[in-house]
């Protein structure tokens, strides 16, 4: 048989690390993350669907001579979302080798990033609100609803982090470990999508 | 074929009693993380929506038992057969088949503890409670969704349903697939990672093929229609433009939307039957399946063909001919897995030696049914005819029999055949025989006629019809089907109620039935399985000389893992044994973030935003303190 | 009258024994709208009743009237024949396995599992994938009858828009506008052009076609051809609110000659009244809501919320083929048509008798 580890039982660095270098095949939490992100990317076909069969179906696009959103911002700004999947690939290693300080300080660091990146999108939605509005036409449902649906999954990832950032400085488990893994897991993803959505975004401007 | 237990095993049976045993009473089924408790929930929460979708049937026939009827007005009518569509999909036929069958079942036929995240199946339970009662207190208002089930727009837009009508429907579908979303990622995780070692995937049993199939269909199908849905409540709530011609929006989007999910939904409906009923029919013919390889590949190809059908609901909206003739033939391929499995059920009862009892009766009732309404079903592949009979009675005959008599029989005949394992009991064969044939014959008569009345011209979801028409002696023989057909329900019910006080001690396993969930106790305990068990083929029951294998082990105190609520998992192909977890114990959270989750769809539904983000916010809390506490505190 | 119209009265319902074309003499505006309001549930329940029986308006798909048809129902009995030799060959199996429930193993082949699972396959692969290749070829590629005709390849072209819960009918090229009540040269191809204004309808007259769907910002065509002279029911097929139900429809086949001297009638202005009652029913139309939703070509009446009034009398039916076109319904209808059509947009009028009965003639004048 097999050498089988009692992975709860790892509560220290070195367990930790022991446990992730044994494991033969992705743990459930992985699953569990990876068909989390199979249905969230379901989501988002279905909304970068709908953003263009509505632009087939419009003669004009932006319709109602809405500017055609301009490019350096959302750019340098995915730019800065997709360089915070850096941070979280080192955070992952850290605590896959049973190291916790450096864990939690990359993950702060790539909190702060995201953070930015967040603040300075919704700002921009709001000025993009003030200038055309929510209830003009088909253009500025999706154009917010796809925007609006992207930046609340970057929350939901910065509260993730949040949640790690409080847990780890108690030590390292193999469920935290775990609990990095998946949370780098679901940045990379949405660092995909920050990326899919703002090439839609800037369609009308290519 | 059962263990039993010999006296070395005692101290290793108590100390998992002791380790798995959870609180008794109400607290203990409100905290509870058991997969069968949780199953239970779902069971008969959803038969209490099954009693409710039934009423509203009955409402709908009586109505329609005579021309110019006058037991409910138009309004009414609307909001019951809305209702009664609503009910029957997202909280009756799913809830029960995955929720309460899966949830169940195939921890026990896999040889697992628990589902792979307890806590979140319990989450599962508790909105799909909430999202039920969420929609039905729009009926006790007096504003239940009345737009059909499909719910076109314009017709739900604002404009036209200015009502609260719509977003009870928006809302709490929304809600009921979070519950469906993470229910189906439970599934597949178990399926994939918490098998007995040794249950690779060519020996897993093919009732858990069918629910990993619907899982993974779930996963795909609820996204496309949770964003149809959020489009349409931002319509409604905030004044967007997604359906709306006027302003650059497109109706036919919503329907597009709504049928990318809408047919691969048809198989999630349909496969757990077929995944009961290759449980059942194997135990009660005596042999193996015929062509168990086929019959897996089959289950898995429906739920993925499924996803390339939509437009041949849309063959009348004027989509251009290219597209139409595309769909057609994506719709007729999808026929051939379904032929090869009802070819591969019927060559085995033929092949083996079947004993006629009462679930094996309810499959074979499924196997006519599902052959009328698939052969129905071809019919509306061919495009002139789908022209002509969509929108009559022709279409509402062909899905009732492919989703009352194809998957609600099975569902029926698995409430028989599991009973025992359940609670212990032996239910009355007779009774059950009689209670199917009532529901066999009540089905006919109900939905039968209603081929000849579609072809008589009538149409779909009218609350009365005119006499004169040739419709009205048909329309009687349906209503009086429906009143047969609850009177076989019924009977059901009694049978099983009778049973569960009466019933002769059952056994642990009653019908030497091959699946493992018949190696335990009736019930099972808490634990599942004294040992972890050996398996070396499909029909582990009926390997003898595993289960000596796990009297041995059990005796010499092996592959017990009795050291915390422990669980192996194994590698996903071949189930190799990977590690060991320590499965949580139970917690309140999970309904307390219910809780919190029904707080903020009601405060939607009263356009109290600010309020419900106050909400969410609590349940963002009430997660964090969930997920503070670790396995190996517990 | 067809015989199951006879007795449709439900408990508790008392009804007017006179029938429903029986005059009312009306005593002023309560006991109008008091008889109106017994008059339009004896019209309701009985006038449902003759529409089934009287001459035609029959729905049913397996009556064809034309190529499109007639081809539609053939496919379907051929559908029905093969379906029905998979089906009883299933159950013969079925049958069999039950009279060999003993006896494990197939008939001649035995315990070969070889040969039971190359049955599944013949019988769940081969075999539906030929008869679906056939299906396909036959049913998707073959038929082509059923098609949308090209814009222009029809002598005449007709333009139907859904409403909650009516039917608007135009002849372009002429001021021709009706509700309702579908006019076609018999023997002709005629392209329908289908359109609404609010939801989603779907037209259909199974005698003569398909059904075709009415959707917002997407106009389809759709062949109309009846083979010979009669009337052809029709129904909106797509759940379109509370009235479904009764937004029925009739297609009239005609002769060439009566189809253009009725198209002809149905372009001209109203019949000016003729009798000082009919005068005064004019006026109680203009001065009354009646104006305000409905449009009377020749008069300031240019309401577009309800049907086209102009040649209301030429119609054989009211409330779109919910009840026939005669005094006694028109009367209740006017008076209580909520009672008829539940939640329809046309509120109930409280007349004086004499006004009521002006409006009644004025209305049966407009021929």
């Amino acid at each position: 048989m097999n050498e089988v580890t009692r992975s709860a039982r790892a509560t220290s660095g070195e367990a930790v690390a022991r446990v992730a270098r044994l494991r033969r095949s992705q743990p459930i939490g992985w699953w569990g993350m990876a068909l989390f992100i199979a249905t969230e990317a379901a989501l988002f076909g279905t909304l970068l669907s709908t953003y263009y069969y509505l632009r087939l179906k419009s003669p004009v696009w932006p319709p109602d001579h809405i500017p055609a959103p301009s490019m350096a911002l959302p750019l340098a700004l995915t730019g800065v979302l997709v360089a915070s999947a850096l941070p979280m690939a080192l955070a992952n290693r850290a605590a896959q080798a049973g190291r916790a300080a450096p864990a939690w300080w990359a993950l702060a660091v790539a909190l702060g990033i995201q953070c930015a990146y967040l603040a300075l999108q919704l700002h921009s939605f709001s000025s993009d609100l003030d200038k055309f509005g929510l209830h003009r036409d088909a253009y500025t449902s999706i154009y917010f609803t796809l925007l609006g649906a992207h930046h609340l999954h970057v929350l939901i990832g910065i509260l993730l982090d949040g949640w790690l950032l409080a847990r780890l400085p108690s030590g390292l488990t193999n469920y935290r470990a775990l609990a990095v893994r998946v949370t780098a897991l679901y940045w990379y993803f949405v660092s995909v999508l920050g990326t899919l959505v703002v090439v839609t975004q800037l369609a009308p401007s290519w | 074929m059962a263990i039993a237990h010999p006296p070395a095993a005692e101290p290793h049976l108590e100390r998992l009693e002791r380790i798995w045993e959870e609180r008794p009473g109400l607290l203990g089924w409100l905290t509870t993380v058991d997969h069968k408790r949780i199953g239970l929930l779902y069971f008969f929460t959803a038969l209490a929506f099954f009693a409710a979708g039934g009423v509203e049937a009955l409402m709908i026939r009586t109505q329609l038992l005579a021309p110019n009827n006058g037991v409910v007005g138009p309004g009414t009518f609307d909001q019951v057969m809305t209702m009664h569509g609503i009910t029957m999909i997202f909280l009756f036929v799913i809830p029960m088949a995955t929720g309460a069958f899966g949830n169940y079942l195939v921890p026990l036929m896999i040889g697992a503890r628990d589902m792979a995240f307890p806590r979140l199946n319990a989450l599962s339970y508790w909105i799909f409670l909430a999202s039920g009662l969420l929609i039905y207190a729009g009926v006790f208002i007096g504003y239940a969704p009345n737009a059909g089930w499909f719910d076109y727009v314009p017709l739900a837009s604002k404009q036209f349903s200015p009502g609260p009508n719509i977003d009870f429907y928006c809302l709490g579908l929304i809600f009921n697939g979070i519950s469906t979303t993470a229910a189906a990622i439970n599934f597949i995780v178990t399926i994939f990672k918490l098998r007995a070692p040794g249950m690779s995937l060519n020996r897993l049993p093919l009732l858990c093929y069918a629910f990993l199939a619907v899982s993974l269909a779930l996963v795909f199908a609820l996204p496309p229609l949770n964003a149809a849905l959020i489009f349409l409540e931002l319509d409604r709530s905030l004044g967007m433009h997604f359906f709306d011609l006027v302003h650059g929006g497109d109706p036919v989007l919503w329907q597009h939307l709504f049928w990318i999910f809408g047919h691969p939904e048809v198989y999630i409906i349909i496969l757990p039957a077929f995944g009961i009923a290759t449980s059942i029919i194997p135990t009660f013919v005596r042999r193996r399946m015929v062509a168990y390889a086929l019959v897996a590949l089959a289950e898995v190809l429906v739920a993925f063909i499924g996803f390339g059908v939509w437009a041949h609901h849309m063959f009348s909206v004027g989509l251009a001919t290219i597209t139409t003739v595309a769909f057609a033939a994506a719709s007729l391929v999808i026929v051939i897995p379904s032929g090869i499995q009802l070819f591969a059920w019927i060559m085995t009862i033929l092949t083996g030696r079947p004993q006629f009892r009462t679930p094996l009766l309810w499959i074979v009732g499924f196997i006519v049914f599902f052959l009328l309404g698939g052969l129905s079903g071809v019919a509306f592949a061919a495009i002139p005819f789908d022209q002509q009979l969509t929108d009559t009675y022709f279409v509402v005959a062909h899905f009732h029999f492919v989703i009352f008599g194809a998957a609600v029989f099975p569902i029926l005949g698995g409430m028989y055949f599991w009973f025992p394992k359940v609670t212990g009991r032996m239910y009355h064969e007779r009774l059950g025989q009689a209670s199917f044939w009532l529901t066999f014959t009540g089905t006919g008569l109900t939905f039968f006629p209603m081929h000849i009345v579609g072809l008589l011209g009538m149409p779909r979801r009218q609350y009365t019809y005119a006499p004169g028409m040739g419709w009205t002696g048909l329309n009687l023989i349906e209503s009086i089907g429906a009143y047969v057909l609850a009177a076989g329900l019924a009977l059901v019910v009694v049978n099983l109620v009778v049973s569960l006080f009466r019933g002769a001690p059952a056994g642990d396993n009653p019908f030497a039935a091959p699946t493992l969930e018949w190696s335990t106790s009736s019930p099972p305990p808490p634990y599942n399985f004294p040992v972890i068990p050996r398996v070396s083929s499909p029909y582990p029951m009926w390997d003898v000389d595993d289960r000596l294998v796990d009297v041995r082990q059990l005796t010499e105190g092996e592959m017990v893992l009795e050291e915390g609520h422990e669980t192996p998992t194994t590698s996903v192909l071949d189930a190799d044994w990977d590690e060991v977890l320590d499965m949580p114990s139970e917690s309140p959270w999970p309904l307390a973030v219910a809780a919190a989750l029904t707080a903020v769809f009601v405060m939607l539904l009263t356009k109290q935003v600010i309020v419900a983000a106050t909400f969410a916010a609590v349940g963002a809390l009430v997660v964090a303190r969930w997920h503070a506490q670790e396995p190996q505190q517990a | 009258m067809n015989a199951e119209g006879t007795d449709t009265r439900g408990p508790g319902e008392r009804t007017d024994t006179r029938g429903p074309g029986g005059r009312t003499d009306a005593r002023g505006p309560r006991r109008g709208r008091r008889i109106g309001y017994r008059m339009a549930t004896a019209c309701a329940l009985a006038g449902a009743g003759l529409l089934g029986g009287c001459g035609g308006g029959g729905q049913s798909t397996l009556h064809p009237h034309s190529g499109p048809a007639h081809d539609i129902r053939t496919l379907w009995w051929w559908m029905l024949a093969v379906a029905g030799v998979v089906f009883l060959g299933a159950v013969g199996l079925l049958l069999l396995a039950w009279m060999r429930r003993r006896r494990p193993g197939l008939p001649l082949l035995g315990e070969d599992e070889g040969a039971t699972v190359g049955l599944v396959v013949v019988f769940g692969f081969v075999i539906p994938a030929l008869v679906l290749v056939a299906l396909f070829v036959v049913s998707d590629l073959g038929i082509r009858t059923t098609e949308a005709p090209a814009a222009g390849s029809t002598p005449l072209t007709v333009e139907v828009t859904g409403h909650q819960w009516f039917w608007e009918i135009r002849y372009p090229g002429t001021q021709a506008v009706t509700a309702n009540e579908l006019h076609i040269p018999v023997r002709t191809r005629v392209n329908v052009i289908t359109k609404t204004a609010d939801v989603i309808h779907s037209f259909w007259v199974p005698e003569l076609n398909r059904k075709q769907d009415m959707v917002p910002g997407l106009p389809n065509r759709l062949l109309l051809y009846a083979d010979k002279p009669g009337v052809y029911g029709g129904q909106c097929a797509e759940f379109c609110g509370a009235q479904h139900t009764h937004m029925g429809l009739l297609v009239f086949a005609d002769p060439p000659q009566r189809f253009r001297s009725w198209l002809a009638n149905m372009g001209a202005a109203r019949v000016a009244p003729g009798t000082p009652t009919e005068r005064r029913g004019e006026a109680v139309f203009q001065a009354s809501q009646c104006a305000s939703c409905h449009t009377i070509r020749g008069t300031p009446a240019r309401g577009v919320i309800g049907p086209d009034l102009t040649h209301l009398a030429t119609r054989s039916t009211l409330a779109a083929r919910t009840i026939p076109n005669r005094p006694g319904y028109l009367g209740g209808w006017v008076l209580d048509p909520q009672h008829i059509k539940p939640e329809s947009k046309m509120p109930g009028f409280n007349l004086s008798g004499p006004d009521f009965q002006a409006l009644l003639a004025y209305l049966r004048s407009l021929r």
